[in-house]
């Protein structure tokens, strides 16, 4: 064990850089579970909604302030863009569950995941033959300089993220939980069937899963391209790992996203310091324990086991 | 379903049948074919677009200068997904259907060596302009390379950075893959027995673009001096990110560094850091002329990768030219013994790249370039050439 | 363009020989498994290692691959008896990016990123099998494939079979018959990761070379494709959606337009495939509607009605 020989300083800085990382994950990893919860299969094509979601918010930012400008103006156009992309993906998000995924409501178990998975290859596609396979900057709309505090810095677009994150994270929480058509969505994830009959426009309520999903995807996206620039097949592993996050998380489960995210972010940047291990191997620790965690808990951390009755 | 397979198998019977022809004769009003084979799609297929775009204007000033004998070239792209399994099915195409009688390629080392023994078989000169491991040119009579190896590249630049930076610790921090782990482990080993210390040694994955869990571990270790042989994506990552952390050391990094598109990504952030890349004879004015007209052509600027293939597919048009002739039936005849024969007789051919000659076993002898960045431009600041186990500078 | 042909069907026998284990635990068994290329990997990596390290001979190498993986296929079936449907898919997906990670990272034994290169060509019958020369390789490879083809008919048309559809369609009213599920699911793990190990290890062979960036996330989801495309629960089915799948991502080659038009709608037309072929057919190209026994009834009330 490596841990209790390292500086505390140095373990801070590892939990601020997991905990931002975490943060992308959970927001990317709510719209897994929403959709998963309400129609029982994985949105292969959520890492792409978020791609050209960020696209969308770049091109627009660029189009209003010519890009590296700091201060005023490029905050105002980076909230604009910000809200353009959220916009954008909810729409391509809503386009695609009624062309690609709603024929094939009543289709075997695979089919929605295969047709996910086709619609993902097409996305990642055309945007790297319209935007190009290069990787694009995405400048700070406002001074990025890192603080530092001792030994430890953090940068504004750390603390943003985190803060930003969390109230996306809060306000879908409280209207899951609190609104009526939160309680519609709950309704129609138990059983469509019956939700209908009570009155409950299930269609409806599936595109707007996908739409607030695709939106948080979109702030995920644009959060992304500044913490790691934007390229068309930046969605690809990070949904992946969302999604993994979410599963563990307990899939369907908003709180158990949330938690599934921040803890893979913990362990990948904490898994391989604690043993020592080279960081390439972070993958293996992260995913490892991820298996050990689903073992223990088979429905994820945040479900009930419950068991299946005849 | 029989039916179904019957047409498709009589579909693959009609195009072998339509495809068969001679193979060293290229007919009058058809055109010489040579491949380009890199990744064109997925993570890494920005490096092959870049690459196959400097061919496209080596072929096309080839043709504009009259091509060979009235005969025009063509190139033909293969994408291989920087992949081994999709490379064959690509190789198997530009020597059984395509009939080329040149590559440029493959991009990766791993893609390269696995090509390699087809490219030989089949008689086809193959030029890598990127695949850096040590022994690929081995691989056959027919396989060249105009990139520096790993084993030249790092070597020198671990002899640089210990007896001429006078730098005594070092931190690395690499990517998994064949570029960045053959130039890492051979700096590594050369550095130290120069008597430097490494003091970390920390790797990512592909595809990996937050590196701050490791360079908070090289913050820790407080080394001088960064070395970061990796591709530009990455590098720019790593560079904003070790500012963002406050890492002071000063940055080395490889030829990967060479491409334009780091002002870009890392702004200011890129000058000052010093990295290798084959020297440029400073009389040459073949390089600036390429660039203009690359970046006329195709509105981006070229990396250094981008340089070689250009080299290597003017190397081999050249080769095609000298060495074959119109028949009397007004096709072109091309021997594939000699076109090989003529690309490995390259000596101090002035490229864009630099002064190509090629050893015995179709390495490329080279000298290396010590540049800085500055302003956003690249600048030259010594030059240097192994001799025996000695590094002499050229002045 | 014989050549290309020939590897073309070289591809096909090798993805086939995967599909066909991944059919049997996906199609007949019902347990989702996203991880079929890991199991492709560690039979690929034994054979190079074995071959180039410790110089067997290929069919050793072979054998020994298949069983290697096979060994995992229970190492991660044991585990995941229990988890269920999406969890599964989920650990699956999990073990094989592990598979793949150690590949890169384990430098001492498979040269990480590089690969393994300059596998030698087995040597049988008197031929020595060489990347030149494809058709004894097209034998070979179909010959296995036929093996393991008779081989998994002969299971599914057993006793076993019957005992691994009943768990796909319904878990709990199988274990109440007495069928030990446990045991069938490690059963249909442990051979179809046996099969993708002798894939593997044909891959490894053919190539001559292995790197890691081939076994990736999408190798699995390919293989589960042309599993799905055929037709689940079908063999013949999974090797016709394994010969759709290989051609329609080389007909831009075989037709020879791959060079005028950009890579990358090769891919986008491939996604388009999958798109309309899930909403055309869902059930694959010869897999079976299953009987509708609501809608019959309605309509024959319907047709009373009348």
């Amino acid at each position: 064990m490596n841990l209790f020989n390292l500086p505390h300083t140095e373990l801070l800085q590892h939990l601020i850089n997991g905990l931002t990382l975490g943060a992308i994950y959970s927001l990317i990893a709510l719209g897994y579970t929403m959709v998963y919860g309400i129609l029982k299969f994985i949105n292969f094509a959520h890492g792409e909604i978020l791609m050209l979601g960020a696209y969308a918010g770049y091109f627009l930012y660029y189009f209003l302030c010519e890009g590296s400008q700091t201060g005023g103006f490029a905050i105002i156009a980076f909230v604009i863009s910000l809200i353009f992309a959220m916009l954008i993906s909810s729409f391509l998000g809503v386009i695609i569950e009624r062309i690609a995924y709603r024929p094939l409501r009543k289709a075997p178990r695979l089919a929605p995941l295969l047709s996910a998975i086709g619609v993902s290859i097409i996305l990642m596609n055309l945007a790297a033959l319209f935007f190009g396979t290069k990787s694009r900057k995405f400048d700070y709309p406002f001074d990025n300089t890192a603080l530092q505090l001792g030994n430890i810095s953090v940068t504004p677009n750390q603390i943003m993220i985190l803060i930003v994150g969390i109230i996306l994270m809060a306000s879908l929480k409280l209207f899951i939980d609190k609104t009526r058509l939160g309680k519609a969505m709950r309704a129609t994830s138990q059983n469509q069937a019956v939700a209908s009959l009570m009155g409950i426009n299930v269609n409806f309520i599936i595109s707007l899963t996908f739409a607030i999903g695709s939106a948080l995807a979109a702030v995920a996206g644009i959060f992304m391209s500044m913490e790691f620039k934007l390229y068309p097949t930046m969605g690809q592993m990070a949904g992946l790992k969302a999604f993994i996050a979410a599963v563990v998380g307990g899939i369907g489960n908003i709180s158990g996203a949330m938690l599934g995210g921040i803890l893979l972010g913990l362990l990948e940047t904490f898994g391989v310091v604690i043993i020592g291990i080279p960081q390439g191997l972070k993958d293996t620790i992260a995913f490892s324990v991820l298996i050990i965690i689903l073992l223990f808990r088979p429905s994820g951390l945040l479900m009930k086991n419950i068991r299946e009755k005849v | 379903m029989k039916k179904l397979l019957v047409v498709l198998f009589s579909f693959m019977l009609v195009f072998t049948f339509a495809c068969g022809k001679e193979s060293d004769v290229v007919k009058a009003g058809e055109t010489i074919k040579i491949g380009f084979l890199g990744p064109m799609t997925g993570d890494a297929g920005n490096y092959g677009k870049l690459m196959s775009q400097a061919v496209k204007i080596a072929v096309e000033e080839f043709n504009a200068a009259g091509g060979a004998e009235g005969f025009n070239a063509e190139v033909i792209v293969e994408d291989t997904e920087g992949k081994v399994e999709k490379a064959n099915p690509a190789i198997e195409k530009l020597a059984g259907v395509d009939k080329v009688f040149g590559i440029v390629g493959a991009v990766f080392s791993s893609v390269s060596l696995a090509v390699a023994p087809k490219a030989e078989a089949a008689k086809i000169v193959m030029i890598s302009p990127s695949s850096t491991h040590k022994d690929l040119p081995d691989k056959g009579k027919f396989i060249f390379r105009d990139v520096m190896s790993d084993a030249l590249q790092a070597v020198v630049f671990g002899k640089y950075l210990a007896k001429v930076e006078n730098v005594k610790t070092v931190a690395i921090l690499y990517i998994k893959n064949d570029y960045s782990q053959g130039l890492a482990m051979d700096f590594k080993d050369q550095y130290e027995k120069e008597g430097g210390k490494v003091v970390a040694i920390e790797t990512a994955l592909q595809g990996d673009k937050d590196f701050k869990t490791q360079l908070t571990k090289i913050k820790s270790a407080n080394p001088e001096a960064l070395y970061i042989p990796n591709y530009v994506a990455e590098i720019a990552q790593i560079l904003e990110q070790a500012k963002q952390l406050g890492i002071k050391a000063k940055m080395y990094s490889a030829d990967g560094f060479s491409n334009p598109q780091i002002f870009e990504l890392a702004g200011d952030l890129s000058n000052g850091v010093i990295f290798s890349q084959a020297a440029q004879q400073k009389a040459s004015s073949k390089r600036a002329e390429f660039e203009a007209k690359y970046q006329a052509k195709w509105g981006e600027k070229p990396d250094a990768f981008s340089l070689n293939a250009y080299d290597g597919a003017w190397i081999i048009l050249n080769a095609i030219k000298a060495t074959s002739s119109k028949a009397m039936n007004g096709n072109l005849k091309v021997d594939r013994d000699k076109v090989r024969d003529f690309v490995a007789k390259t000596k101090d051919y002035d490229g864009a790249s630099g002064k190509i000659t090629f050893t015995e076993n179709g390495d490329l002898v080279a000298n290396i370039g010590i540049y800085t960045a500055e302003n956003k431009q690249f600048k030259q600041l010594k030059m240097y050439k192994l001799e025996g186990n000695n590094l002499v500078e050229i002045k | 363009m014989l050549n290309f042909i020939l590897l073309i069907i070289i591809y096909i026998g090798i993805y086939a020989i995967a599909g066909i284990g991944l059919n049997l635990i996906v199609g007949y068994t019902g347990l989702l498994s996203l991880c079929q290329a890991a199991f492709i990997a560690i039979g690929a990596y034994t054979t190079a290692i074995f071959m180039t390290a410790l110089h067997f001979g290929f069919f050793e190498a072979m054998l020994l691959s298949g069983l290697v993986a096979a060994i995992f296929g229970i190492l991660i079936g044991i585990p995941t008896l229990r988890l269920k449907g999406d969890y599964l898919a989920i650990a699956t997906l999990g073990f094989g990016e592990i598979v793949k990670n150690i590949i890169v990272n384990w430098d001492s034994v498979t040269k990480g990123p590089m690969g393994i290169n300059g596998i030698p060509g087995p040597q049988a019958f008197g031929i020595t099998f060489s990347a030149i020369d494809k058709v004894p390789w097209a034998v070979l490879i179909w010959a296995i494939l036929a093996f393991c083809y008779y081989f998994v008919r002969r299971i599914v048309r057993s006793r076993i079979g019957r005992a691994l559809e009943a768990i796909r369609e319904d878990e709990i009213a199988a274990s109440a018959m007495g069928i030990n599920t446990a045991k069938y699911k490690i059963g249909a793990f442990t051979t179809g990761a046996f099969m993708a190990g002798i894939a593997g290890s044909l891959f490894a062979a053919y190539n001559q070379s292995v790197a890691p960036l081939t076994f990736d996330f999408m190798m699995s989801i390919m293989i589960l494709c042309m599993a799905v495309l055929g037709g689940l629960g079908n063999n013949f089915a999974t090797v016709v959606g394994v010969i759709i799948i290989v051609i329609a991502s080389e007909i831009p080659r075989l037709v020879g337009i791959s060079h005028i038009i950009p890579p990358q709608i090769n891919q986008v037309i491939f996604g388009l495939i999958l798109v309309l072929m899930m909403i055309y057919r869902p059930q694959g190209i010869i897999g079976r509607v299953k009987l509708n026994y609501a809608k019959i009834i309605k309509e024959e009330i319907l047709h009373l009605e009348k």
